[in-house]
């Protein structure tokens, strides 16, 4: 019987074998599809651009404004003279950050009373304007202890950033774009394998044949889990040594991972095969049902426990988050199986459960 | 060159074809809404309610009052305290934490000597743009702290020589909701525009019922006008419930809905333009739907959609300058949320205009092509 496996395999592999185009996207797109991504994907606040409207003009004032790009977060982008250049500037988005230091701030300085100085954020992309308004705040805040170091702050917080200590995006993105990349392909071109034959009608045959839907599945499946195997190799070496991403964890595990979640991609791949008959309906579904939701839903970009309750639970009907947090485990924060034995345990059960349901919905065909 | 009559003929014909369609007007409503909905409901880059455990080795008033402060931020949620080393590494590894606030032994005695004294602040930075959020906020608490024990502390403090005065336009409270759905109504207009074009386009293609069409008298500028008008229409529609999405969410309307319903327009031309593209270079429906599924992919977030373009590398952002759903991404930022007309966004309006009319003069010189 194991003979009919291979039968299947050896005709699937040879049809692999005539696509080109297929081996080419196969292999060629998941690369570059990290590499956009990796190094595009990013919302490291960097050289935002910094428009100064400096009414008083003294060396206290310059000495402020001076602390803006030299922390690396800013840079000079426009002198404003008048206050009716403010709103143009935010408005065409040629300045994220506006800062405003009133006629009077040396003399108050010198004074010993409080200036006031104001700073004007872009909030139109909110998510980067919270780091703009929280690195304008500290430079503030840097420039007053300088001032008044007499006057030590009682009460001041140490950082440390565990498993990402640069706070780089990039050490988060990629670890997590293994997890999309691989539900992006296998399973689309799994389940176009799969429709492809219902559609020439081929497919009938194998109904026919002697061979049981847990062969012609296993047959199926086999060729392209090699494939997608390959892919995340690939990605992983390209995920070391392009974007130089720290892997502290252990290897072995890692493949583990990464072998139940690619035999759950293609069986979801199978699945999808089994409950529509068109090409064209296939990719849809692989596109709202596979890829959208590992992008999105997978604590991929966004973090998981702003979610409310509700979409937190939406989050795990899909295999890429357990296989994220997993990946992230390993690679960032060097945790083994004692950690994440949990996503380790559902993304088994997942896996068992998807294969299950492909056989059952072919048995039904056959039937 | 465009006979009125034909082209009625030819539309009235591709009209029907389209709403015959069920799939694709599933697609279109599905992204014109669920997605839509869902995507606004669950996702943002808001940091509330981080997950926090506070490690207090003081336990005394003073340091319950900063724990007390972090609580009642609405930023961290303390919902794990600790005394043992080994269980921060546990909470923080197990990501059941994401942030460790730890008040070293004799923090109030430091205090009330006025020795200067510091608090240890552990970030998971696995997400670090949640992380430098997080730090920001718990300096800013630490801070205010700070300041209060000082002023309490002495009969004269010195003044605070700079004080610091925020403001935040446009969206004054950061909601990352308004954003949301500005992006997704954009990238729905992308996706519908270029697969339902690639895929009508290729699917006569691939039953041969584009050569009967190109041997009647229809010129290839009306077959194009005729199957982009349907689409066209279908597509402004969608955008009605989508922007019913975006007023429940509270998203200002602050500029002209004309102007939106405008550039949505050209847009959606232009991204239509795109699907011409990929179906004169497809031949089977599975090669168009895996080229604009891949090749749109990066596009899709690519374009100030999820993350800003400056922040990407400077060979991105000039390749970001070319992809119609960027322009259109920042016009409609500017019309909701900032209120700008046509005097500001007329170098996006010339942008998108001028893609639209370079891929559909190579669309109709493609299809001309063909016929000869």
């Amino acid at each position: 019987m194991r003979s009919l496996i291979g039968a299947v395999m050896r005709k699937e592999v040879r049809e692999i074998r005539r696509d080109p185009v297929t081996i080419w996207v196969a292999v060629a797109l998941p690369l570059i599809m990290l590499y956009l991504f990796g190094s595009a994907l990013s919302l490291d606040v960097k050289d935002a651009s910094l428009a100064v409207y400096d009414q008083d003009d003294s060396a206290e004032s310059r000495a402020l404004i001076d602390a803006f790009p030299n922390s690396g977060y800013f840079r000079r982008a426009h002198e404003i003279r008048a206050d009716t250049e403010i709103g143009p500037l935010l408005d065409r988005g040629q300045a994220r950050l506006v800062l405003v230091i009133p006629s009077d701030f040396s003399q108050k300085l010198a004074a010993g009373k409080t200036a006031m100085v104001q700073t004007l954020v872009d909030g139109s992309f909110s998510a980067t304007a919270m780091v703009i308004a929280g690195y304008a705040a500290a430079i503030i805040h840097a420039y007053n202890l300088e001032r008044v170091h007499h006057a030590a702050a009682p009460v001041t917080v140490e950082t440390r950033v565990w498993f990402n200590a640069p706070l780089k995006s990039v050490n988060y993105i990629v670890p997590g774009l293994f997890g999309v990349i691989l539900m992006a392909f296998p399973p689309l071109l799994t389940a176009l394998a799969v429709v492809r034959e219902k559609e020439a009608g081929s497919v009938q045959q194998i109904f026919v044949s002697p061979i049981q839907p847990y062969q012609f599945i296993a047959g199926k499946m086999v060729p392209y889990a090699v494939i997608a195997f390959v892919e995340m190799l690939l990605i992983l070496v390209a995920g070391l040594w392009g974007f130089g991403i720290p892997f502290r964890g252990s290897l072995l595990l890692f493949l583990a991972a990464t072998t139940i979640y690619v035999v759950c991609t293609v069986g979801l791949g199978l699945l999808i095969s089994t409950v529509t008959r068109s090409q064209l309906v296939a990719m849809l579904l692989a596109l709202i049902v596979t890829l959208m939701p590992s992008f999105l839903f997978s604590g991929f970009l966004f973090p998981i426990f702003t979610m409310p309750e509700m979409m937190q639970m939406y989050t795990y009907l899909f295999p890429a988050r357990y296989f994220i947090e997993i990946v992230r485990g390993i690679l960032m924060k060097d945790v083994g199986l004692e950690v994440v034995w949990p996503q380790f345990a559902l993304l088994l059960v997942y896996t068992a459960i998807v294969f299950a349901v492909a056989t059952l919905q072919f048995r039904k065909k056959v039937a | 060159m465009i006979d009125a009559g034909r082209l009625a003929a030819v539309m009235r014909k591709e009209l029907i074809q389209f709403l015959r369609d069920r799939l694709m007007l599933f697609l279109i409503v599905y992204l014109y809404t669920v997605e839509i909905l869902m995507c606004t409901y669950a996702l943002s880059f808001d940091v509330r309610h981080l997950p926090t455990v506070v490690a207090d080795f003081d336990r005394s008033a003073a340091s319950r009052l900063l724990a007390e402060r972090f609580r009642s931020s609405g930023y961290f949620d303390v919902n794990h305290q600790t005394t043992r080393d080994v269980e921060i590494a546990g909470l923080l590894n197990r990501g059941k934490a994401l942030a460790a606030l730890v008040i070293p032994p004799e923090f109030s005695r430091r205090l009330a000597a006025g020795t200067p004294v510091s608090v240890q602040l552990l970030l998971d930075g696995s997400n670090a743009n949640t992380a430098s959020v997080a730090q920001g906020y718990a300096q800013r608490i630490v801070q205010a702290y700070a300041l209060e024990r000082f002023q309490a502390s002495v009969p004269e403090p010195p003044v605070l020589p700079v004080e610091h005065r925020p403001r935040i336009w446009y969206n004054s409270e950061l909601k990352y909701a308004y954003f949301m759905v500005l992006s997704m109504i954009a990238l729905a207009g992308m996706m519908v525009g270029v697969i339902t074009t690639a895929a009508g386009i290729v699917r006569e293609k691939e039953s041969g019922t584009i050569e009967q069409m190109l041997v009647t008298p229809v010129r290839p500028a009306e077959l194009l006008v005729a199957k982009m008008l349907p689409m066209l229409l279908v597509g402004l529609l969608a955008l009605v419930p989508s922007l019913l999405i975006a007023a429940w969410v509270g998203v200002p309307m602050r500029g002209s809905l004309a102007l939106f319903f405008l550039f949505s327009a050209v847009f959606l031309v232009s991204s239509m333009g795109i699907g011409i593209l990929v179906a004169t270079f497809a031949d089977t429906l599975q090669q168009a739907l895996l080229m604009s599924f891949f090749a749109l992919f990066p596009v899709l977030f690519l374009s100030g959609t999820l993350v800003p373009v400056e922040s990407m590398p400077v060979g991105f952002q000039y390749l970001a300058e070319l992809s119609p759903l960027t322009h259109y991404m920042e016009a409609i930022l500017g019309i909701f949320l900032k209120g700008v007309g046509m005097e500001v966004l007329w170098h996006s309006f010339a942008v998108i205009v001028l893609i639209a009319a370079v891929l559909l003069a190579g669309g109709i010189l493609h299809l001309r092509r063909r016929m000869h």
